[in-house]
């Protein structure tokens, strides 16, 4: 039965320029048979995320802006006369859709994609799961090429240092199979504060935060950026990076002596103190 | 370091410090010096509040942005696909082998920086070799090491001399 | 020569100024145009004009002879060109002791000097015009016709021409929506590979929301083999600006960006004059031609990378960023540059729409074929006997470009393929010489018109070598952003080189077809996703030359090193000693009058007794 609705889809499926004529605020997403309704403008990813359907992804992440440059999360959609492989992550609901995650060409896709990341980055055990849990045992292809070890490029430490902590301490550096995260230079950055969110943030495990007894340093490792670090006053043990904690304390707006006092003790040597505080209180019989 | 501040600014000035124009205030930053310096870059950083990151990784996508100093003369082999079927590809042996230098390097003693560069539009001169903006057509391995080594190496002596009083 | 200081007012002005350059310069004014396009310079062309100057300043007062620099004529093969007025007495191959020759005989004394005139290498006929040389009969040159007739530093001369009528007819006479239906009509559809209906492309920016909006004139003119877009900005710049001011009237746009390749200084100079003049004639600026239209352009040039070619990476650099595409789920008609409504059209196909204008759509839609109209700039160039820029009408066959214009395989080959569509494209064998060119039928055989590169490839050629060179380039000029061009590119590189170094693997073409698909369904643009058409192309059509390599380690056309022998003909061989003699490792054998003999055993393939043979007796095997 042709609805108008179909009618216009299909009419602006055929012109190759989306020209949107009719609004639709709360577009259907008929992925894998099952409905959802999503906001005007979400993505494929939401409405599958809503419908309860897993995706993998690896460069998406929903506290910065997605580039859709890992590829890993390819689904077909709907054309009508043809399908189209589109990413997940980035595509933009604005009418109604049909889309099939689980379809031979999807899967193959993203298994194919898969491949050429294990073959990249052959050391991340947190990238052997994820192929594991797509149904990729192995690669077929060997490692051809030099540049930065176990790095997909996925970009993200670079957004999150951009775009959330604001110092933009690392970047893209090169072109092609040459690409590689560096800090300008190749020299430890100046900017890096040492807060460790590309660490957290790596998909693939390749970042790591590494701590410095002897100079009481804090390393992001491979930049090879470092921060000196708050020592315990108590007991000596490392605790945070310096600079995240003067960043923390600017953005908190919290100046009492009290609470600087606080943060020269470990968490350790902090509950001690609290406790030792609250023993001290004696409580008056009545 | 005045002096290198005022060249910062005056690029500056000349594209109204709009961030899109970054590109062209590369190019002619890498002018002054034909290379683009590593201080020079951090105060363009600075003063166009734009993050190092951003400027080092443009310096570092376009091939023409060099971070290094180059030789005296500019030697550029087109390795467009014209120019490689008819034998580009054993010139760039050629030179590489007889002066020792890597295509996108500089000889030893800065006499010339060489580049193997994508096709330069001249295809009916292929091999077309550019040697400080002057087209030769139809190389051969011969002809262009004879071109190579007739370049003069005063020229080069006076960039050396130059870039040591300024280091 | 008129000296013009005030702008323009209103559109009549145009008129006037033509008509008064025209009576000054009229057809018996005798002159000297000197190409001095890339080719042509190469060869000297600057030092020819130059002493052509001199030439007509000692001439004396009373004699009217002028002297001018012109853009690419095309005929890049035969440069320097020449063409002397009255009488469009065309000269090739001219040298600098030629000058005084060609001013004392032809410009003064009306006289022709033979000996530098084209001769036809077939009949061994003479020709004096230009049209009478077969390279130039079967063009069309709509976009290139003014190349070799103006001087493209003189604003005056292009409005001489007839330049900035359609400019000025546009702003008198027709609604921004009469523009679009007047390119709609006329069927234009992009030159720069990707042939999107131009009219479409220009409504849909027209009809999206927001104020500001932007043209840009792609001139990135990357593919390796093109230089149409060159020879356009170089020798005609100001087309492109009243293409631009046309469409950006149509679209609703004040502003401009022209985005050239750096590695066309000339162009960008041309381009800065052009735009520097239109400014004085208040051809830019604010109120055009007593409109309320107004515009102006900025140039940029580019930092070297094939990739922003791409349109949104060219729009990523034109905000100072890495040429890095993103998605176009959303059009950047509606969403491009700065995120604003944003046209981005190739040179040549904005150098088309002032005569589209000019002849009125339905004149330029009758020519071409039925989905593809107009003209189309070729580059040929290869193994080919007439390389340069030709300009057809699209319909044309590959056969008719490649022997009539092309004058057929040099040096007695055999044609093998040609290549056309840059990387993106692929390689069309023989038996497909009479397909038409337009932007669908070279589609169906597995390539593409592209923009307009065509590379002709003979016997010699190795097809899995050409298979590898554009592997190479692409992979060389990857952005690097999304994992199957990336990491694609890397494999199927180490795969070419493997079969082409003698180590290749059964299963070797099936890897490679896999990936090909890989890229073409996951890639993120356009570069990633036509990455593998040379490649799966070559396949097509030159599969044995893949199995040769692989499974008998050799090489059919005898191009990779290592996998091919030479021998020496007993029947050729003179004795004569030099590849004995020259041999590095002493793998010949030989005596007077004996034919001479490599050992296969000690022989490693340098190719030196081929080189130096002089009876061209050593053989590749």
């Amino acid at each position: 039965m042709h609805t108008l609705r179909d009618l216009l889809g299909k009419m602006s499926v055929c012109s190759g320029v989306k020209s949107i004529r009719k609004d639709y605020p709360v577009p259907t997403v008929t992925i894998d048979g099952c409905k959802v309704r999503v906001k005007k403008d979400a993505t494929i990813l939401d409405a599958a995320r809503r419908a309860g359907i897993w995706i993998p992804t690896l460069c998406y992440h929903p506290s910065v802006p997605c580039d859709a440059s890992c590829r890993i999360c390819m689904v077909e959609l709907d054309r009508g006369e043809w399908r189209q492989l589109v990413t997940a992550c980035n595509y933009p609901v604005r009418r109604d859709i049909t889309v099939y995650t689980s379809s031979e060409r999807a899967q193959q896709a993203r298994r194919g994609v898969m491949e050429l990341l294990l073959a990249k980055a052959p050391e991340s055990q947190e990238l052997k799961e994820l192929a594991k849990r797509m149904g990729v045992k192995e690669t077929r292809y060997p490692k051809v090429t030099e540049s930065q070890r176990n790095c997909i490029l996925c970009g993200l430490c670079v957004q999150i240092c951009e775009h959330i902590i604001g110092k933009a301490a690392i970047g893209f550096a090169g072109r092609g199979v040459d690409k590689a995260v560096a800090a300008p230079f190749r020299q430890p950055s100046e900017d890096c504060i040492g807060c460790g969110a590309c660490a957290a943030i790596c998909p693939v495990g390749t970042i790591k935060v590494r701590f410095h007894e002897e100079e009481k340093e804090i390393e992001i490792s491979p930049f090879k950026s470092r921060a000196k670090m708050l020592v315990c006053q108590e007991c000596g043990s490392l605790i945070a990076s310096t600079p995240v904690n003067e960043q923390a304390l600017t953005k908190a707006n919290l100046n009492s002596e009290e609470f600087r006092e606080r943060l020269r003790l470990c968490p350790k040597c902090r509950r001690l103190k609290t406790v030792a505080q609250l023993g001290a209180v004696t409580f008056r019989k009545k | 370091m005045t002096e290198d501040n005022k060249i910062i600014e005056q690029i500056i000035d000349r594209y109204d410090a709009e961030a899109g124009m970054l590109i062209p205030m590369m190019q002619d930053l890498q002018a002054e010096c034909g290379y683009l310096k590593a201080e020079y870059v951090r105060s363009l950083s600075k003063e166009l509040g734009i993050p190092l990151s951003r400027l080092y990784a443009v310096a570092t996508f376009y091939s023409s942005f060099r971070l290094a100093p180059k030789g005296a003369h500019d030697v550029s082999l087109c390795m467009g696909t014209v120019c490689y079927l008819k034998g580009s590809g054993s010139i760039s042996e050629a030179i590489c082998k007889e002066f020792m230098v890597e295509p996108g390097g500089t000889t030893r003693d800065r006499l010339f920086s060489f580049q193997a560069v994508n096709c330069v539009g001249a295809c009916a001169l292929a091999p077309v070799m550019v040697v400080d903006g002057k087209y030769y057509d139809g190389v051969t391995p011969e002809s262009a090491l004879e071109i190579l080594h007739n370049l003069s190496p005063e020229e080069a002596a006076e960039t050396t001399a130059k870039e040591a009083q300024s280091d | 020569m008129i000296s013009v200081s005030t702008k323009f007012t209103n559109s009549a002005d145009i008129e006037t100024l033509a008509q008064k350059l025209r009576i000054e310069g009229g057809p018996a004014a005798k002159s000297v145009r000197v190409c001095i396009g890339t080719g042509c310079a190469a060869k000297g062309s600057r030092r020819l004009y130059e002493l052509f100057c001199e030439a007509v300043e000692q001439s004396g007062q009373d004699v009217k002879v002028e002297a001018k620099c012109v853009g690419c004529h095309g005929f890049c093969e035969r440069g320097p060109i020449v063409v002397v007025e009255p009488g469009q007495i065309f000269y090739q191959q001219v040298e600098e002791p030629d000058v005084a020759e060609i001013f004392r005989e032809t410009v003064m004394g009306g006289r022709v000097v033979e000996r530098l005139l084209y001769e036809d290498p077939n009949t061994g006929k003479k020709a004096e015009k230009a049209d009478e040389i077969d390279f130039y009969k079967v063009q069309e040159r709509i976009v290139l016709g003014n190349n070799g007739l103006i001087d493209p530093t003189k604003i005056t001369d292009y409005i001489a021409e007839g330049g900035y009528k359609a400019l000025a007819k546009v702003l008198s006479s027709m609604t921004p929506d009469e523009v679009i239906s007047e390119v709609e009509v006329a069927g234009l559809r992009g030159r720069g590979g990707g042939g999107f209906p131009t009219a479409r492309k220009w409504r849909s920016c027209r009809e999206a929301k927001g104020s500001t909006k932007y043209v840009i004139c792609n001139g990135d003119e990357g593919d390796p083999g093109a230089f149409m877009d060159r020879s356009i900005m170089e020798g005609n710049p100001h087309s492109v600006i009243e293409g631009m001011l046309i469409g950006a009237y149509a679209i609703g746009s004040n502003q401009g960006y022209i985005y050239v390749r750096n590695e066309y200084p000339l162009a960008v100079e041309h381009l800065r004059m052009a735009i520097s003049q239109a400014r004085e004639f208040g051809l830019l600026g604010k109120n055009i031609l007593g409109s309320s239209f107004s515009f102006d352009i900025r140039i940029n040039r580019g930092g070297g990378a094939f990739v922003c070619g791409e349109s949104t990476a060219l729009m990523a650099s034109l905000e100072g960023r890495s040429g890095e595409p993103r998605a176009k789920y959303v059009h950047t008609v509606e969403s491009g540059l700065l995120e604003k409504p944003t046209n981005l059209n190739n040179v040549e196909t904005w150098a088309n729409v002032p005569a589209i204008i000019n002849r009125g759509g339905k004149s330029f839609a009758e020519i071409g074929t039925e989905k593809s109209k107009g003209t189309k700039v070729f580059s040929l160039v290869g193994k080919v006997v007439n390389t340069g820029l030709v300009e057809v009408p699209m319909g044309i066959t590959l056969r008719q470009i490649i022997d009539q214009i092309g004058g057929g395989v040099r040096d007695g080959k055999s044609f093998k393929a040609v290549q056309t569509g840059g990387p993106s494209g692929g390689c069309i064998p023989a038996e497909h010489l009479d397909a038409r060119v337009d932007f669908d039928e070279l589609t169906k055989l597995g390539s593409m018109m592209g923009s307009g590169g065509m590379i002709v490839m003979d016997e010699d050629t190795c097809m899995v070598n050409v298979a590898k060179y554009f592997t190479n380039f692409l992979k060389e000029e990857s952005c690097g952003k999304c994992t199957p061009c990336r990491e694609g590119l890397a494999q199927m590189f180490y795969i070419l080189d493997r079969i082409t170094d003698g180590e290749g693997q059964v299963g070797d073409v099936e890897r490679l077809e896999g990936l090909a698909e890989l890229l073409d369904g996951t890639a993120l643009c356009a570069l990633g996703k036509t990455a593998a058409n040379p490649i799966i192309s070559t396949i097509r059509y030159f599969r044995d030359e893949y199995d040769a390599h692989i499974k008998e380690k050799h090489c059919p056309a005898k191009e990779c090193r290592g996998l091919f022998r030479y021998e020496i003909d007993s029947e050729a061989c003179k004795a004569c000693g030099i590849c004995m003699k020259n041999c590095p490792v002493d793998a010949i054998t030989g005596e007077k009058k004996v034919p001479h003999v490599i050992d296969q055993e000690k022989c490693t393939l340098c190719g030196t007794c081929w080189e130096k043979c002089p009876f061209a007796a050593v053989l590749k095997v």
